[in-house]
């Protein structure tokens, strides 16, 4: 046992250093293609924490002032149920629930945390029947604004049905081009393995003729093309980190007002991706060298 | 301990490599098989190790028919046969050791068999001192007794010997054709296909003939012809 699975390593290296150049060019392509599925992966995280952030999975929140006792609290959610012909479902997010909100959203950012709660508002967020209608919504946050005890009223405007579509728009773009490089960096996986196996056809065909099975032979050069996508799953997990690490110090740089703070990903996700690449880099380079060493065994 | 019933094989509808073979090979016996180029030799060699699968008939080999044989015991059946070329097919980055090392290692031999299988075999083939030599570095004569040690390393039932002599001089022929009828004599089964007259007529051995596709001649202690 031992001494094939010295074997196989020996041979999976003799044959990468053999073709160093393909190798690289293979390694490289995987990177790439698996740092673009990283950072879609990433993209869609920020779009989805930015959209959560403005919108909180609802279409309206009324934001009670700090500190406001129970009857003041009440007095609101008796006003917000008592439109029960345009309003659906009310929820209310006590001061301690909106902290746990503000923790997961502002996570990493020990800063804006530290500024925000001592004084975080709690909330209500609000489901209009109609929630197409501009105009209802707009009747709403006017009727709601004047309140007592109630600093804000927000609903979704312009911006968030444009992060949307921006969403939706470069989710499936960016998820097509890095599905096609994937697949690009399949076929050159494949590519490598069958270049090496035409190069040590001679070795293949003495090994058959001494009686090593078909599986004893293909091992190697499977591991081969699983290495390739491993390593390009992470060199491109440690890309993907550290463009990260730039965008989120770039995001912080701007004014608090600015609203794209949502944008930053750092709760321990890019980590999940980086893993999440390595395995899907595992996976193409198995693809790719397994269906090439078992087409071109007989060499 | 080989078996022929009627075999034929095609390579087309026109070319036919050999048509109703039959004939029987007894345990260490030593067989040459004779004939022009296209004659056929090379074709049963192959059928012979499952290289080729007849159209018709049955190939048995130590008690198996090996038309009938599922692939994955293919590997297993060729661990029984050892295989020698005209051309070596020795591997050049590997050396005299390695080369016969190779045979044992990719069948999963443990290290410390290799470590002792291989110096006896380099010994038996007269290679002893020669072992850390690359192919290039050696003889045509040494380099088909490194092909012979890789194939009996194993010490094979079976030697299928396709023109061993063909790129060697009169007398380095002679010399490897001393040392595969040392081999037969430990109880190896060996066929030969060869275009050799003269070692045919001197080693005086079973002699099939064959003439497109077709045994034309079964003579034991034979001659070329």
């Amino acid at each position: 046992m031992i001494s094939r699975l010295r074997y196989t390593l020996r041979e999976m290296w003799a044959s990468m250093s053999r073709n160093k150049t393909l190798t690289a060019a293979t390694i490289i392509t995987s990177t790439i293609s698996l740092l673009l599925f990283g950072l879609t992966l990433l993209i869609q995280r920020g779009f989805e924490n930015q959209l959560k952030l403005w919108t909180g999975g609802v279409e309206m929140v009324v934001y009670v002032k700090h500190g406001a006792t129970p009857d003041q609290i009440l007095l609101i959610q008796g006003a917000l149920e008592g439109q029960a012909t345009v309003i659906e479902k009310v929820e209310y997010c006590d001061e301690a629930c909106a902290t746990q909100v503000a923790n997961t959203l502002f996570a990493g950012d020990q800063d804006s945390l530290e500024q925000l709660i001592p004084k975080i508002p709690s909330f209500f967020k609000v489901t209009p029947i109609d929630k197409d209608s501009g105009e209802v919504l707009r009747t709403l946050k006017d009727t709601f604004s004047e309140l007592p005890n109630v600093i804000d009223v927000r609903t979704p405007d312009q911006q968030v049905e444009v992060l949307s579509q921006l969403k939706s728009f470069f989710g499936v773009r960016t998820l097509i081009i890095s599905g096609g490089l994937l697949a690009a960096s399949a076929l050159l996986i494949w590519n490598t393995i069958r270049t090496a196996m035409f190069a040590r056809r001679r070795e293949i065909e003495v090994m058959k003729l001494v009686g090593a099975t078909n599986w004893f032979i293909r091992l190697p050069f499977m591991l081969e093309g699983l290495l390739q996508g491993v390593v390009g799953g992470f060199l491109g997990g440690i890309f993907m980190l550290l463009i990260n690490r730039d965008w989120t110090n770039g995001v912080r740089a701007f004014p608090v007002e600015s609203g794209l703070e949502g944008f930053v990903v750092t709760d321990g996700y890019p980590f999940m991706v980086w893993m999440v690449m390595i395995a899907v880099g595992a996976l193409v380079g198995a693809i790719g060298s397994g269906t090439a060493a078992s087409k071109f065994l007989d060499v | 301990m080989i078996r022929l019933e009627n075999v034929t094989k095609s390579y087309s509808t026109e070319v036919t490599a050999l048509r109703d073979a039959s004939f029987d090979v007894a345990k260490a016996e030593f067989v040459f098989l004779v004939g022009p180029s296209g004659s056929g030799k090379s074709t049963l060699l192959r059928l012979m190790n499952r290289q080729e699968r007849p159209e018709r008939g049955a190939v048995w080999v130590a008690g198996r028919n090996i038309n009938e044989m599922p692939d994955s015991k293919v590997p297993h059946l060729r661990r029984n046969i050892g295989n020698i070329f005209q051309d070596y097919k020795l591997l050049t980055n590997k050396t005299v050791f390695e080369n016969v090392a190779f045979a044992l290692e990719v069948i999963g031999r443990p290290r410390h068999v290799i470590r002792q299988q291989v110096p006896a075999v380099l010994d038996l083939v007269g290679l002893s001192g020669k072992q850390d030599r690359f192919p290039h570095q050696l003889s045509g004569g040494e380099q088909q007794r490194v092909s012979i040690a890789r194939a009996f390393v194993n010490r094979p039932l079976i030697l299928l010997a396709d023109e061993p002599t063909g790129n060697l001089d009169p007398a380095t022929g002679e010399g490897i054709m001393r040392l595969l009828d040392r081999i037969n004599k430990t109880g190896t089964t060996v066929v030969m296909a060869t275009h050799d007259q003269r070692i045919v007529n001197m080693m005086r051995k079973r002699v099939i003939q064959l003439d497109r596709g077709v045994i034309v001649r079964d003579q034991a202690r034979g001659v070329y012809e």
